[in-house]
């Protein structure tokens, strides 16, 4: 697989929702595949909350991309056909201008002073790297979760350069209940001692307790509760693995473990950052309702939802189902079962995985 | 479904018209009257199998447990909507049908004809019916509600539903002078355009 890793840098920089500017900005970007000679077989991935640009194949330290089951070669999204592109989105914490990255006017990490960017923003800077890379449309455009929120927001923000997305384990906005577990996620954050008003690169420390917490609290709420019970049950951690003496049972090993691996990469400020994008999400909020948001998409919808997710569950993704259709949009609902919960679109199925190839070849 | 049932929904669709097919199975009929009639279409189906050959089709596809949502779609202003050889599998076809009128002014069903003279051949052998149109024994058919061509017209008298037009087909899957003539005997499967008075 041809895999290109590169820093792309954006002189112009780009106004944000929120009325600031960004004087300058980097994108840190992976892609597979090649283009075409027509340019007509574009792939734009969009990854979610604490993803990054390394969607496919194995990285310099041998990781593997976050959604390898689907993308590569003779896979759902096949780069032997497609080119594929994956950018770590502005505001994160994998190479993209963030709030790790120095502030040209302070000489400092950017830190909480990172402006809050939104989807929107994301998208645009999304379009701004396709001028780039030199291609005139996106075959199709997919993500899961807040990956899928971008998907839905470039339909509707540039209808004539997409021709199909894939909105998957996804919502036109985030619930109330959304907003209030990530709202707790931030607390935890805030209230470490090591957070310093989110400048904790100054004092030469990380917040790593609030990370923790958090990243744990969301572990709960991608999982089923069924998938808890199957993979953990009541079992007890042997004593040989256990990370801590306090551990009894293992879905509390499992949190810790996860917990605190994340903590040691995840950029605090990111999290509140993407969290905050990810609330603040409304495809409907420049208009009356989600029916007059879709008004003019030509992109055709693929909308899947998983029985087992309880963080967006798949009535969500109908209420885009239901609005498409309102607007006579070519568009298609499906649920499957996904044994993960809301981490669901995160892996192969053979239902899932024909499901999307079937409709990028379609 | 057959070519010749095909023919005849495809005569009663509106070109260009945006249609809803309610156990839409793979997808064919809708396929075809996107190509031949440059429509709209959507299928609703809950067979995962067949939601894939829809989506390879390009036809949009919904997963949905008829029984359960019919009125989810009564924004959408829908110019017919169809349900072929489906009704009799439902928990309340009444129910149904109304609610398919309430979606959009017209509405194409096909169903299985009990009264078909194989059928109470079957019976008066003392056996529930099978035949190539009906063929699962009675504890394995997804037909709950099996009735007559008269049955069925009774009904939509009942519900104050106008038959605008019907065909009947014949044991050859075809229209014949005798499932004309007699359909409630001679008829397997019976066609209907239907409209709320």
């Amino acid at each position: 697989m041809n895999v290109k890793t590169e820093l792309i840098t954006f002189n112009t920089g780009m106004a944000l929702e929120n009325g600031h500017k960004l004087d300058s900005f980097e994108l840190m970007v992976e892609s597979y595949g090649k283009l075409n000679k027509t340019k007509t077989n574009a792939i734009l991935v969009c990854h979610a909350f604490s993803g990054n640009h390394h969607a496919s194949g194995k990285n310099k330290v041998n990781e593997i991309g976050w959604w390898d089951e689907i993308i590569g070669p003779n896979k759902s999204i096949d780069t032997n056909k497609y080119y594929v592109v994956c950018c770590n989105n502005l505001g994160g914490c994998s190479g993209s201008s963030g709030p790790k990255s120095i502030n040209p006017s302070s000489n400092k990490p950017y830190g909480s002073n990172f402006p809050l960017v939104t989807v929107s923003d994301w998208v645009n800077s999304q379009k701004m790297l396709m001028e780039k890379l030199d291609i005139p449309y996106w075959h199709f455009v997919v993500g899961g979760s807040l990956g899928g929120m971008q998907a839905l927001q470039w339909s509707i923000a540039y209808p004539d350069k997409i021709k199909k997305a894939g909105i998957f384990a996804a919502a036109a906005k985030s619930s109330t209940q959304n907003i209030a577990m990530n709202e707790v996620a931030r607390e935890s954050i805030r209230k470490d001692h090591n957070f310093h008003d989110g400048n904790y690169l100054e004092h030469g420390v990380i917040p790593k307790n609030g990370i923790k917490t958090a990243r744990m609290l969301g572990h709960i709420t991608y999982l089923s509760e069924q998938h808890m019970n199957q993979r953990f049950g009541r079992k007890f951690q042997d004593d040989s693995s256990k990370v801590g003496l306090d551990v009894d049972f293992e879905v509390e090993n499992y949190l810790q473990y996860k917990g605190e691996k994340f903590s040691e990469i995840f950029d605090a400020n990111t999290y509140i950052l993407m969290t905050k994008a990810m609330d603040g999400y409304d495809a409907a909020s420049k208009s009356d309702d989600l029916s007059s948001a879709l008004k003019g998409v030509l992109a055709e919808l693929l909308i899947i939802g998983f029985y087992s997710d309880w963080l967006y569950p798949p009535e969500r993704g109908k209420e885009i189902q239901i609005a498409a259709m309102n607007n006579n949009i070519k568009s298609s609902y499906i649920v499957l079962n996904g044994e993960h919960g809301h981490d669901s679109f995160l892996f192969h199925s053979d239902k899932y995985s024909q499901i999307i190839s079937k409709f990028i070849e379609s | 479904m057959n070519n010749k049932l095909s023919k005849i929904i495809n005569a009663w669709v509106p070109k260009e018209g945006k249609v809803i097919d309610f156990g839409c199975g793979d997808g064919s009929l809708l396929e075809e009257l996107m190509k031949t009639k440059n429509i709209l279409g959507y299928g609703v189906e809950i067979n995962d199998k067949k939601i894939e050959s829809c989506v390879s089709k390009g036809v949009p596809v919904i997963k949905q447990d008829i029984d359960k949502g019919i009125n989810e779609f009564k924004s959408s202003n829908f110019d017919i909507s169809i349900m072929a050889r489906s009704i009799q599998c439902l928990k309340d076809p009444s129910l149904a049908l109304n609610r398919m009128l309430k979606l959009s002014k017209r509405c194409v069903v096909t169903l299985p004809n009990l009264g078909y003279w194989k059928c109470r051949l079957n019976l008066a052998y003392g056996r529930m019916p099978v035949t190539p149109e009906l063929p699962s024994s009675w504890h394995e058919t997804d037909n709950i509600h099996l009735c007559t061509i008269n049955d069925f017209e009774d009904l939509c008298k009942k519900e104050g539903i106008r038959i605008m037009n019907k065909v009947f087909l014949g044991s050859n899957g075809a229209q014949s002078n005798l499932s004309s003539l007699s359909p409630n005997l001679f008829a397997i499967e019976g066609v209907y355009l239907l409209e709320k008075q």
